[in-house]
């Protein structure tokens, strides 16, 4: 029972010396630019899979666990969805309102298409195929993906809250 | 030292270590089951009210703050904006409020976390960060562990050969026949 005892004492000391060395290590390599949402969809195309920092004011708290969040520009159709993800675990229905800071990576989705492209779903082989069937469906399906939606969100990593934006 | 002393022993300390977190996820899974009928973390509290605005195109902080503190004064403004309806929404703590500008009308929405419960569901879910994943994954593997080995401690007729298989058969199939039609 001691041994059982000390083993957890040891494994929890452990963890917790690994999780603070982390932050230290995560807080050093954030980019240093921090972006308002209106920024960011500005120079959406250019930062997309890199990390940035966005800052705004939470209109939305996924009420599901707060899995995700929506950080809101100057007004509420300029807005940016964050995932909370692993590193940032969930977001709280008190954070509502608040001005958050949040570093994350960039990601660009096109609506529907990327579901059904079988170029990035499946990889190269399926590109070989040559039969008129096939061709037809690949310039259907690019056709689509160049008309569809383009959508940015976040994947966050950090999330820092703000006393005031300041423009 | 004979296997099966040595499955009591391990079967004792490590469900003395266990119970804690047992507690944990049987009850947050009780309130995460009910997600659908309630919020499991939050108590919601709406609450309708009429105020009075000053009838002008830019209401300001401090307009809002007096309508605000005239239905509750306990209430803490964070921050407004005019939504796409034309309607003032209000950020406070721990809720929001809508208010209609020109009939006075709103919507007052106000959480309050459900004490501990709110906490378990955290670790329940494991969205406290990646370390905590790794932690309640060793407290998964203690839990099946101190299942498993607790099989095998009794000898006789109500040991697993005989009674305790019944048991355990039961056990996997209720789940199994609700899996079966629903799944």
């Amino acid at each position: 029972m001691k041994n059982l005892a000390l083993l957890s004492i040891v494994v929890l000391v452990f963890f917790g010396c690994g999780n603070q060395s982390k932050k230290q290590q995560e807080a050093v390599d954030q980019p240093v630019v921090v972006l308002t949402v209106d920024e960011l969809y500005e120079k959406a195309a250019e930062l997309a899979d890199k990390e940035v920092i966005v800052k705004g004011t939470v209109m939305h708290v996924c009420k599901q666990g707060g899995a995700r969040c929506f950080l809101m520009g100057s007004n509420e159709d300029i807005n940016i969805r964050v995932e909370a993800g692993e590193k940032i675990g969930a977001f709280t229905q008190e954070q509502m309102g608040s001005d958050l800071e949040i570093a994350g990576i960039l990601k660009i989705v096109r609506t529907e298409a990327d579901a059904h492209n079988p170029g990035e779903e499946h990889g190269e082989d399926e590109t070989t195929e040559t039969d008129s069937v096939a061709d037809e469906a690949h310039r259907i399906i690019a056709e689509s993906l160049e008309n569809a939606e383009i959508v940015y969100f976040i994947e966050g990593l950090t999330v820092k809250e703000i006393k005031e934006i300041t423009e | 030292m004979k296997i099966r002393k040595l499955l009591r022993i391990l079967h004792r300390d490590f469900g003395y270590f266990i119970v804690g977190m047992t507690i944990v996820y049987a009850l947050s899974g009780i309130y995460l089951n009910h997600r659908h009928d309630f919020n499991p973390d939050y108590k919601i509290f709406i609450t309708d009210f009429q105020v009075d605005l000053p009838q002008k195109d830019a209401i300001t902080e401090k307009d809002v703050k007096a309508a605000l503190i005239s239905v509750n004064e306990d209430v803490v403004y964070k921050k407004h904006y005019i939504n796409n309806e034309g309607f003032i929404k209000v950020f406070i703590e721990n809720g929001e409020a809508v208010i209609n500008p020109e009939t006075g009308k709103g919507t007052m929405q106000y959480l309050q976390k459900r004490p501990i419960i709110y906490s378990m569901n955290k670790l329940h879910k494991a969205s406290i960060g990646t370390v905590w994943k790794w932690v309640s994954d060793i407290m998964a593997v203690i839990l099946v562990f101190v299942a498993v080995s607790g099989l095998f401690i009794l000898k006789g007729k109500r040991g697993f050969n005989r009674w305790g298989w019944w048991l355990m058969v039961a056990g996997i199939v209720v789940p199994l026949v609700f899996a079966l039609i629903y799944i």
